[in-house]
């Protein structure tokens, strides 16, 4: 660190240092011009359908059965779901359409290209970066998370903002939105992570390189692969196979493993108990496509095999059990005394408490929802108070379909702080009767501090669920801070499963997609509760795991897919990475050179250094340090 | 516990659309589901809407939405097992490996089955209260009791049984099909009773997991493999790493005192320092100053990144 000081010193003539400022006010602008815009149309056919056919016609028959009988109140009744999937339609369409508009610009302005993007030195392409990112946020939502998520390939194609082939399906994932090209007739599995983007430590760089996906890929789920990847032709992935930056896989095979590594027929018959005579049948029908007919005989002959074994044993799978337990008691006796050092180490980790299931939680939930909800009625009721009917004054109308979106929201808001507030009053008053404590409890349900525990993460649910969900950005860190983790506003916890009470953060902490924050954790029979630490500037990788009771020192960083240990304490500025992270390297990412990439190559299992140029703008190519 | 921003959970369908015309029946669903709503909304309106006096109307509206959900969801389960009666009268549904082509019929209905089941359970979850998910496991034929916690994770709807008292954990994957390469493998999954699944792990097709076992997080079982009774399974693939002593009584002192004295030590250390940080009693005055150290310090750090 001393020598980079030195350095540094020399040059503070001639660098210009600016701390980057995100450009908020453009993503609120394009977020409200793509949730107002996209609302207009639907919602002003929805309001007129409303207000023209189905009150006066199925709202204004009194009696149940001539609803059915009579032709108009029966034709306004079964069109009223299809005129609302037709504005929902439309409302998809427009936000694709605005969306794309502003991507245009954004691209025309400053276009994307791979390269790694310096974080220090303010540039326009750096505020564009932010801006693209942000500005996909909501409409990437309504589309993976709506009623037809099968829509979403065809709107990232449309944006422009990814290339995805035909017949490909992409499971729900965090990621995979933004510079990606797959191909046709793959298969993305749930909650793996495509990004073709990866920050280096909080002081560090953006590696920002097209990720490529070739035709027919599987990735069975959890697989993470990060910028500049490149996933030849049929390859097919094991369950947590995952590469970093800049791996190339070339195809044609089975791989599996972290790090990565080809497998072959041995190991894929081991693992996925497929019989070595499909496994070639299958190698020849890749070769030759039109040649389907012997792998579906060679098919047809496995699985009625299968069957008829089923049949067998339908009866006997007690039996396969009997003679594991027999084979479990003869290994008991051989197994010497239970050491009670090691037996009850806690060098693993499990999962949080999660509550079951209860029907007296939801005598919480609903007076929460009601007096909330009474709110929301107060402000709609006010909104349309006081209006003659349509048919005698069409023009007083126009200003409320006009204004129809605001007040959606802003009832949308009023029940989300509504939400808040009564939550809040309810755990101050069961915070009364049982305080909340650390340590180690019986995970029972005679157990008060197991209830309790169940009744406050139940509690907190409801206002964690829609604030998460709601599109601004932030309120989920208030939300955050009023129930019980103590975190900074420049910290991001946006993609991570976590516990609601026993977190602190420092400032600036990021938290990697579908990480798992635990703060309780049950084994066995035993619930263990202690609070987790982030220190400032830490990073926390994709997809891992973090048990209660872990201190993560300053400005470290734990790589993707690791885990910790209970009550880990993890150093200063050091990289961690496994399962269960030991140190690695010392984390000097923000030391590292920019203009040098390193590939890995899995079928030849090499790695090598190439030059690539910086992704900045022209003339601030001057201020880079060379 | 929360879900993060951009992922669901809870049970899962693949979203396989092997032909367009599947849609068509999702979108029947809603539609029937819809019509039982507005129905429901229309009773309401006729014992409650007065012009003039609205206020009963209003306050009792929250209710009236809440009701319909539940209607909606209800009305969705009952069409959709209809729905699936009838396709599965036309195909039964089998394990095996089969191909992933347009021409294999069971890659097809394999498909058509998850996309009748989207709708329904697509509107239980929506609700942050997972009572609901339970009902569709049992309505779509999954042996689980209602006391299981099988919502944080992706669980597969059909092929699966599970045991009592078995919570899966957060971001993990219990599979009844999986799609390898050109093959999608379909096999019968049995978890026993008891059983914790870590977080982050994933259980293949045709895994039979004992009684009183724990799978590790982060560990993956293969296709097929049997999990012993009472052991703790960790890795990729899973293996055998210790017996699960955690089932036995009055451990609780034991547990609190096998770890680390040094560790808690340190512990108190850190939790020292970081108290003082974000202790509510700090004056404005010191807060702004700290504030400002701590942005100084920021901007050396960049410059000495440069």
């Amino acid at each position: 660190m001393e020598t980079g000081s030195t350095e540094s010193e020399n040059e503070q003539e001639t660098v210009i240092k600016e701390e980057v400022n995100l450009q908020f006010h453009w993503y609120l602008f394009s977020f409200f011009m793509i949730y107002f815009g996209s609302l207009l149309i639907p919602g002003t056919i929805f309001i007129l359908y409303s207000l023209f056919f189905f009150i006066p016609n199925v709202m204004g028959t009194r009696n149940f059965t001539s609803l059915f009988t009579e032709l108009v109140p029966l034709l306004s009744l079964i069109f009223m779901p299809i005129i609302i999937i037709i504005c929902y339609l439309l409302h998809l369409l427009f936000i694709a359409l605005i969306t794309r508009w502003f991507w245009n610009i954004t691209e025309k302005k400053s276009p994307t290209k791979d390269g790694i993007i310096p974080r220090n030195i303010p540039s326009k392409l750096l505020n564009y970066y932010h801006i693209r990112a942000f500005m996909l946020k909501y409409p990437k939502y309504i589309f993976t998370k709506g009623l037809f998520p099968w829509l979403s390939n065809w709107f990232f194609n449309f944006v422009g903002s990814s290339k995805i082939g035909k017949g490909t399906t992409i499971e729900e994932q965090v990621c995979a939105d933004k510079y990606i090209d797959v191909g046709t007739n793959s298969y993305i599995g749930v909650s793996s992570v495509l990004t073709s983007h990866l920050v280096d430590g909080i002081f560090g760089n953006i590696n920002y390189f097209e990720l490529k996906v070739g035709n027919n890929v599987t990735l069975a789920s959890l697989n993470n692969f990060a910028s500049g990847s490149n996933l030849g032709d049929n390859s097919f992935l094991m369950p947590w196979a995952s590469g970093g930056k800049h791996y190339t896989v070339s195809g044609n095979s089975f791989y599996s493993g972290l790090p990565l590594r080809k497998i072959f027929k041995s190991k894929i018959n081991e693992y996925l108990k497929i019989p070595q005579n499909l496994i070639i049948e299958e190698k020849e029908y890749r070769n030759d496509p039109n040649n389907l007919e012997s792998l579906k005989k060679a098919l047809c002959e496995y699985n009625d095999s299968q069957s008829d074994i089923m049949d067998e044993n339908n009866s006997t799978i007690t039996k396969i059990e009997k003679e594991t337990k027999a084979q479990a008691v003869i290994i008991d006796s051989e197994i010497p005394e239970a050491d009670d050092k090691t037996d009850f180490a806690l060098d693993f980790a499990t999962s949080s408490a999660i509550s079951k299931v209860n029907i007296k939680f939801l005598v919480l939930y609903i007076p929460i929802i009601w007096l909330s909800g009474i709110l929301v009625s107060i402000i709609w009721f006010d909104f349309t108070r006081n209006k003659p009917p349509i048919q005698a004054d069409p023009i007083s109308w126009i200003p409320i379909i006009l204004l129809l979106p605001v007040a959606i929201f802003a009832m949308y808001m009023t029940f989300v702080f509504g939400c808040l507030f009564f939550t809040k009053l309810f755990l101050i008053l069961v915070n009364l009767i049982h305080k909340p404590k650390e340590g180690v409890f019986k995970a029972e349900i005679g157990n008060s501090d197991f209830d309790f525990w169940c009744l406050r993460t139940e509690l907190k649910k409801l206002p964690i669920f829609l604030t998460r969900n709601s599109p601004l950005p932030y309120l989920d860190a208030c939300a955050f801070r009023w129930l019980g983790i103590s975190m900074d506003f420049s910290s991001h916890l946006n993609d991570a499963w976590c516990d609601t009470e026993f977190i602190e953060m420092g400032r600036k902490v990021m938290v990697g997609q579908g990480s798992v924050i635990m703060s309780s954790m049950v084994v066995g029979k035993y619930l263990f509760i202690k609070k987790v630490i982030f220190d400032d500037y830490t990073v926390v990788g994709g997809q891992d795991t973090i048990a209660p009771g872990t201190i993560i020192g300053k400005d470290s960083v734990i790589g993707a897919l690791s885990t910790t240990n209970y009550g880990q304490i993890l150093e200063y500025g050091w990289i961690y990475f496994g399962i269960p992270c030991i140190k690695l390297k010392e984390n000097k990412y923000a030391e590292s050179k920019r203009d040098f990439i390193r590939k890995v190559d899995v079928d030849e299992e090499k790695k090598y250094e190439i030059e690539h140029e910086v992704n900045i703008d022209e003339d601030k190519k001057a201020l880079l340090k060379i | 516990m929360s879900v993060p921003a951009s992922l669901k959970g809870g049970p899962f369908t693949p979203s396989v659309l092997v032909r367009k015309r599947y849609v068509s029946y999702y979108i029947f669903l809603i539609w029937v589901s819809m019509i039982s709503a507005i129905l429901e909304l229309w009773v309401y309106w006729q014992i409650l809407w007065n012009p003039i006096r609205p206020v009963h109307f209003y306050i009792f509206l929250p209710l009236l939405f809440f009701v319909m959900y539940l209607t909606m969801v209800f009305t969705s389960l009952v069409f959709s097992k209809l729905l699936l009666v009838i396709v599965n009268a036309f195909h039964k549904p089998r394990t095996g490996i089969f191909l992933r082509h347009p021409s294999d019929k069971d890659y097809r209905y394999w498909s058509l089955r998850n996309t009748i089941k989207r709708w329904p359970i697509y509107c239980s979850h929506k609700f942050p209260f997972p009572f609901l998910d339970n009902i569709c496991f049992k309505m779509f034929g999954v042996k689980t009791t209602f006391a299981n916690s099988l919502f944080e994770g992706w669980v597969d709807t059909e092929f699966i049984d599970f045991g009592r008292e078995i919570v899966v954990g957060q971001a993990s994957i219990v599979q009844s099909a999986v799609i390898m390469g050109n093959f999608l493998i379909i096999k019968k999954t049995i978890i026993g009773d008891n059983v914790r699944i870590g977080a982050h792990c994933v259980v293949m097709p045709g895994t039979q997991i004992g009684e009183n076992c724990i799978l590790g997080a982060g560990s993956f079982t293969t296709v097929e493999q049997v999990l012993e009774d009472g052991w703790i399974y960790i890795g990729t693939p899973a293996k055998k790493y210790k017996r699960n002593r955690f089932i036995e009584e009055d451990l609780e002192d034991k547990l609190e005192h096998t770890q680390n004295i040094d560790i808690e030590k340190t512990r108190m250390k850190y939790e020292e320092n970081f108290f003082v940080r974000h202790d509510k009693h700090i004056s404005l005055r010191e807060k702004v100053k700290h504030r400002k150290e701590q942005l100084e310090e920021e901007h050396r750090r960049l410059a000495n990144a440069s």
